[in-house]
């Protein structure tokens, strides 16, 4: 591999994180919950681990729970905070949310509960007003993600935190995506649940956090043992959230030390395709962005193929659909915002991050604009 | 989202469908073709042109097609290409989507939907073929029963046998008449068709 530009996808681990995890992988392999200091001990350095984790998102330690990711997180949040308050079932989610959102919405709009997508606008940002008229008395959660892994707009949750707020609903964010690219304050933006997952963050997989506001109970999503005091049973992944702790703490030192060179390589990138590739264009160029996110439209060249072609020179990029099945459908993101399927099946994702060289993005600027040509030529849509 | 590098190696495509890929035969457009087909794909996205150019055998002499879509899709339609290159068109409507995939040296089971496409490509190609056929045979035989009396006079009194009817092109047999004649019947039959059909005067 010569040029890893698919970080929105997952990161790789940083090597301090391994570190931390080793012990715990094993001389180290205590039950936390156990009585014996064999266990306690690892217990200490999952509390560490939540310390760490509070700190990044500015919580307190009893507000963090261990999950097995963002999606367990995201499922816990809506389900269980639909479930509190009777006189309020209903729920408001984007249409632009990841799947682990969305389909939860559905499968939970299925099974009875009132569910409302609040639609976006053209160049990527939310319809805040009809989100907020949405926002009724029978609603008792809005779920709005903080930043979008698609197209990396950054939506204004604290503005619509206090709306929901003001009006008695809980507020959900999957701020999956934006940890460690952009500060997450729980303070400041007022939501009561926060999804995170350790691996967007070069932490390990397979370890997530939900941020429970203080004062807040849900009912647990996975039943069992009572630990994380009873928000999720299931024996602690030690190894993994002392990754995710040490993930954390990195991410915060990165965060102080300011996104400067993320953003100079993604603007470096984004200028190298607009100039070389004639006919494309960044999606949701106008609006904020995650440093790291740049999705480019190719007019008239299939991602697929392009990917395909990228593939080969040993560079990792996403796109904006999947055809596999013949029936698939073009990213319900690009869709969201009026793109076609014929332009939204051009989308390229490149997603940096802080381990990102220069060298792959001039890896990639190398070989691609002759990718598009060579690929625009046969191309009926190429005009 | 496709998830990067693990999806698309998860595609194990053939060396011969890659080679058709990344050198893809056949492709760009004719200038004049004597049928030509747009096919897509709402669904996906995908679409594609193929134009083709017939001697008067019904034969497919030439072959162009351009495409939108991924690899295997590409792939698909440059060996259907060169399947149908050179067979008549009642052979080469007999090529099927197993021929395209086999040609191709296989592919994956998800991607079978790819070759699809270049089928109906075909077919519509064809079928734009023999339309534009029809319509001039249909001409044709208009401007061959109204000629003015000059014209018969010069064709031997009598109508000329059609020969062949092409879409750019008609073969006719008559006793008498000569290459003013046929220029004759070439505007006459320009007036009716919208464009030049040449005219060839067998005796």
């Amino acid at each position: 591999m010569k040029a890893y530009l698919d970080n929105n996808a997952t990161t790789r681990m940083a090597p301090e994180v391994l570190e931390a995890m080793m012990p715990f992988l094993t001389g180290k392999y205590g039950n936390p919950s156990s009585f014996h200091s064999f266990g306690s001990e690892v217990m200490d350095a999952v509390e560490r681990a939540r310390e760490s984790v509070a700190a990044l998102i500015g919580a307190e330690r009893d507000e963090i729970f261990f999950t097995s990711g963002g999606t367990e997180s995201d499922n816990t949040a809506l389900r269980g905070a639909c479930a509190i308050n009777p006189l309020r079932p209903g729920l408001v989610v984007t249409d632009v949310e990841h799947p682990a959102v969305l389909r939860t919405a559905e499968m939970m709009e299925s099974e009875g509960t009132p569910v409302r997508f609040a639609p976006s606008l053209k160049d990527g940002s939310l319809d805040l007003d009809t989100l907020f008229g949405m926002i009724t008395e029978e609603v008792g959660l809005v779920s709005v993600m903080t930043a979008n892994n698609e197209t990396g707009a950054v939506y204004p949750v604290r503005e619509i935190a206090e709306v929901a707020r003001s009006r008695g609903v809980l507020v959900h964010t999957d701020a999956v995506q934006a940890a460690g690219k952009i500060v997450i304050d729980v303070g400041d933006t007022g939501v009561d649940l926060l999804s995170l997952s350790a691996h967007k963050f070069h932490g390990p997989k397979g370890v997530g956090v939900l941020f429970v506001r203080r004062g807040l109970q849900l009912p647990p999503l996975i039943t069992g043992g009572h630990q994380e005091g009873g928000m999720r049973a299931g024996t602690y992944n030690a190894a993994g959230i002392a990754g995710m702790g040490k993930a954390a703490e990195l991410a915060q030192e990165h965060l102080s030390g300011g996104p400067e060179h993320m953003m100079e390589l993604s603007s470096r990138l984004e200028r190298g395709i607009l100039d070389s590739c004639p006919g494309s264009r960044v999606v949701a160029a106008d609006v904020s962005r995650l440093p790291n996110t740049v999705t480019v439209l190719f007019r008239g060249v299939e991602s697929e193929a392009v990917m395909t072609l990228l593939d080969m020179e040993g560079i990792c990029v996403s796109s904006g659909s999947a055809c596999s099945t013949g029936e698939s459908s073009p990213s319900h993101v690009l869709t969201a915002m009026g793109i076609g399927p014929r332009d939204a099946g051009t989308a390229i994702r490149f997603s940096l991050s802080r381990y990102t060289a220069g060298s792959e993005v001039d890896c990639l600027l190398e070989v691609l604009p002759g990718m598009i040509d060579k690929l625009r030529k046969i191309s009926p849509y190429a005009d | 989202m496709t998830e990067g590098c693990s999806e698309t190696d998860m595609w194990k495509y053939s060396s011969t469908l890659m080679d058709h890929f990344m050198n893809p035969r056949n492709s760009g457009q004719l200038p004049d073709p004597d049928g030509r087909s747009e096919v897509g794909s709402d669904q996906c996205g995908d679409a594609m042109t193929l134009d083709i150019q017939v001697d008067d055998r019904d034969r497919i002499v030439d072959i162009r097609f351009m495409t939108f879509g991924c690899a295997g899709a590409i792939a698909a339609a440059s060996a259907l290409t060169e399947l149908a290159r050179g067979r008549t068109l009642e052979e080469a409507l007999t090529i099927t989507n197993d021929q395209i995939i086999e040609y191709l040296g296989g592919m994956p089971e998800e991607k079978y939907h790819c070759s699809v496409m270049g089928h109906e490509a075909l077919e519509g190609a064809i079928g734009d073929f023999r339309k534009k056929r029809e319509r001039v045979r249909r001409h044709l035989e208009q401007v061959l029963e109204n000629m003015p009396a000059q014209l018969k006079e010069d064709l031997g009194g009598e109508v000329p046998a059609v020969v062949n009817v092409h879409p750019s092109r008609v073969t006719l047999r008559s006793s008498a008449g000569d290459g003013d004649a046929a220029e004759s019947l070439g505007r006459l039959l320009e007036g009716k068709v919208g464009r030049r059909v040449e005219v060839t005067l067998l005796r």
